[in-house]
């Protein structure tokens, strides 16, 4: 077979075993990479209603048929497991040189099995696999951990590790690699960390197949070059993606104070411009044309690597206004190996509680020397409020009682990204809908929407267009698998990867030909989070509360006076689901899990659940 | 009439940062504001009026804020 290695390493800690595992063709086209690979072995191996953090959940990482290729933005690879913080399906995906090793050394996935008895690194090559001790670095953050790795196995080995948040089983601790990239929000270094796996270490040295070796050098080379063309021109990596920023203030979609209110005054001071002025390194992932890792100097004096997502969230979302300061919060998170997004949205929920009397403490939005205090508290769950917080915002919310679930900011136990949704439905469907909680990912709607429809509506067509991106981003470019970014922001169409496919590959597809992939892994997940919650209705699909209640509402600004309703949300759900296929659970019809070649899975959910 | 005008994110570093202040006659519109500023194909960008979206073919009116924005397809 061109394309994919044809093999799966499966590892088990608890036996220290592994062995080599091969795949047809056949299923290589039907789930592609990546999340494809990911949610079907999961689906296959995981009894529902394990604990996440036990040793029968098990870490899938997986990488896509055009990884590791030199082409544009080819370096990510997805991390999956059962969520520790959803309690569903839960992935990310992270760029990392472990993506070409992976690939190098023969596989297109691997499945982590079991709990290892004392901390462990795992060697990956090409012949064997090691389980190495790794007290050493257990209980160091992960730049030490990088820096440990790479003065063992040099700078060029692919590393996946976690930092303390991983290893004490912060419900959102990430997985890291390459000491600024990060992946798997929702719980993906707490299973690392349950397993007490402290790093993953690749090499690899074989070739990667592929149908048309000679003609996708020729291609990745030129591609390459035309887009670093682009880029330049465009100017995007000046600010990556910190320049939405201001947009989001000027549309009123900013979270500030825990999504309180859209927009601010002094947003410019944690802007794209104010990044780029203070920018000392830029950093990307391998294969990367359009660097966004812009990396300034905190209030320490370390680099810290500042994007869109962590600058809104540690920063307006909290109520501060200093760029070193958002940048020395967003260190922590990134040494501690706390997701950024998560992790400013507990800061500032726990704030928001504090401030509403809900929650004990004396935290207040804008109390950068607070937050420090907490996030660390949060990352060794020092203490009943470090304890509480590390359970994620929903969590929190239930424990605190006083109805602070209803400014919660989450979707499925996720908090929501750096996009105030109060009057912007079609985003937030998109969250509401997302399949791992909500992350904006899946479908970036929103400038869509602002721009080419009129806000206030809750049109079909919105439900339609949330449907089509989920299938480029969240079905496509997570399975075969690429980055976003040359897509929209510089223009590099969708007609090249069709291209890098079907050179790597020897297929012949276009690019309508991965829709029905795409929508089999949504609905292979949705299958998932319905073995694990067979009751679940639609108000899953639901976003946080607070975005639809009236005494919520912005007093000035654009969108003064107006908030999302819920009759009307609920019609644009039902248009989603209506083109979806699925009933009015959301759960997919056996109809559409037919169509889609889910016969077989849909008679597994059919033991847990009841299906329309 | 006088408006504002704001270019962000890459458009700062390709055409100047900071918000203008600028006069412009009556029924100027959106996509006349982007070709003064060698934005000719007006898809390429997003544009807001005081913030919420504004077509090319529509008039500005004074006091309006323009903002100019790259495209994005999410942080």
């Amino acid at each position: 077979m061109h394309g994919w290695t044809g093999q799966i390493l499966r590892v088990d800690l608890t036996t220290r075993t592994w062995r080599r595992e091969t795949f047809t063709e056949e299923w290589a086209l039907t789930w592609i990479g990546g999340r494809g690979f990911a949610v079907k072995i999961l689906y296959d191996e995981l009894r529902p209603g394990i604990d996440p953090l036990a040793p029968e959940n098990k870490l899938v990482v997986a990488v896509g048929p055009i990884s590791g290729i030199s082409a544009p933005n080819t370096g990510k690879t997805v991390v999956a497991a059962k969520s520790p913080l959803t309690g569903g399906y839960g992935d990310g995906n992270l760029g990392t040189r472990v993506t070409e090793k992976l690939r190098k050394a023969g596989f297109d996935a691997l499945i982590v099995e079991g709990r290892a008895e004392r901390p462990t690194l795992l060697y990956i090559d090409d012949t064997t696999v090691e389980f190495l001790p790794a007290d050493e670095i257990w209980g160091k953050g992960t730049y030490e951990t990088n820096d440990w790795i790479y003065a063992r196995y040099g700078k060029g080995a692919g590393v996946l590790n976690i930092g303390q948040a991983g290893e004490n089983l912060v419900r959102y601790a990430v997985i890291r690699s390459m000491e600024g990239r990060a992946g798997g929000r929702p719980g993906m270094g707490a299973v690392m960390g349950s397993k007490l796996l402290k790093a993953i270490v690749v090499k690899g040295s074989q070739p990667i197949p592929q149908a048309f070796p000679a003609e996708m050098k020729a291609l990745g080379r030129d591609d390459m070059r035309t887009v670093h063309a682009l880029d330049q021109k465009a100017a995007w990596s000046k600010q990556g993606t910190t320049g939405v920023l201001p947009w989001c203030n000027e549309v009123a979609a900013l979270p500030v104070d825990n999504f309180r209110r859209t927009h601010h005054p002094d947003a410019w001071r944690v802007d794209g411009e104010r990044l780029a002025a203070a920018t000392v390194a830029v950093y990307g992932c391998p294969n990367c044309t359009m660097q966004c890792g812009l990396a300034m100097l905190d209030t320490e004096r370390r680099e810290s690597e500042l994007d869109y997502e962590n600058m809104g969230l540690l920063g307006p979302n909290l109520g501060l206004f200093d760029i070193t300061q958002v940048a020395t919060l967003n260190y922590m998170c990134d040494d501690y190996g706390i997701d950024t997004i998560s992790g400013g949205g507990v800061l500032g929920f726990y704030a928001d509680a504090v401030e509403r009397g809900a929650a004990p403490g004396d935290i207040r939005f804008g109390d950068f020397e607070g937050f420090r205090r907490v996030l660390t508290a949060i990352a060794q769950r020092d203490g009943e409020i470090g304890n509480t917080l590390a359970e994620g915002t929903l969590r929190a919310a239930r424990a605190f009682g006083h109805n602070s679930e209803e400014y919660a900011m989450q979707c499925k136990g996720l908090e929501v990204s750096a996009y105030n949704c109060k009057f912007i439905p079609g985003m937030a469907l998109a969250f509401g809908v997302s399949p791992i909680g909500a992350h904006h990912k899946e479908s970036w709607i929103i400038s869509y929407e602002i721009q080419q429809t009129p806000r206030e509506s809750y049109g079909r067509d919105k439900a339609q267009k949330v449907v089509d991106l989920q299938r480029i981003r969240g079905g496509m470019f997570e399975a075969i698998i690429s980055c976003r970014f040359p897509w929209v922001e510089i223009g590099w169409g969708l007609e090249h990867y069709p291209k890098y496919f079907n050179t790597i590959t020897g297929r012949d597809w276009e690019l309508e030909d991965f829709w029905p992939s795409a929508d089999r892994i949504y609905a292979l997940i949705k299958l998932f989070w319905l073995r694990e919650f067979p009751d679940t209705n639609r108000r899953a699909d639901y976003p946080p509360h607070a975005w639809f209640d009236p005494a919520n509402a912005d007093t000035e600004g654009p969108i003064a006076g107006r908030i999302l309703e819920y009759d009307k949300y609920d019609e644009l759900l039902q248009h989603y689901y209506d083109i979806r296929g699925y009933d009015d659970r959301g759960i997919p019809t056996r109809e559409t899990l037919e169509r889609l070649g889910l016969a077989s899975e849909a008679r597994v959910a059919e033991e847990y659940a009841r299906l329309s | 009439m006088r408006i504002t005008v704001k270019l962000i994110g890459g458009l700062a570093h390709r055409f100047g940062a900071g918000e203008r202040e600028q006069e412009v006659p009556p029924g100027t519109t959106a996509g006349d504001l982007l070709a003064a500023l060698g934005i000719s194909d007006p898809r390429t960008v997003l544009t807001t009026r005081n913030g919420w979206g504004i077509a090319p073919d529509e008039e500005v009116a004074e006091g309006d804020r323009i903002l100019v924005s790259p495209p994005f397809s999410g942080g």
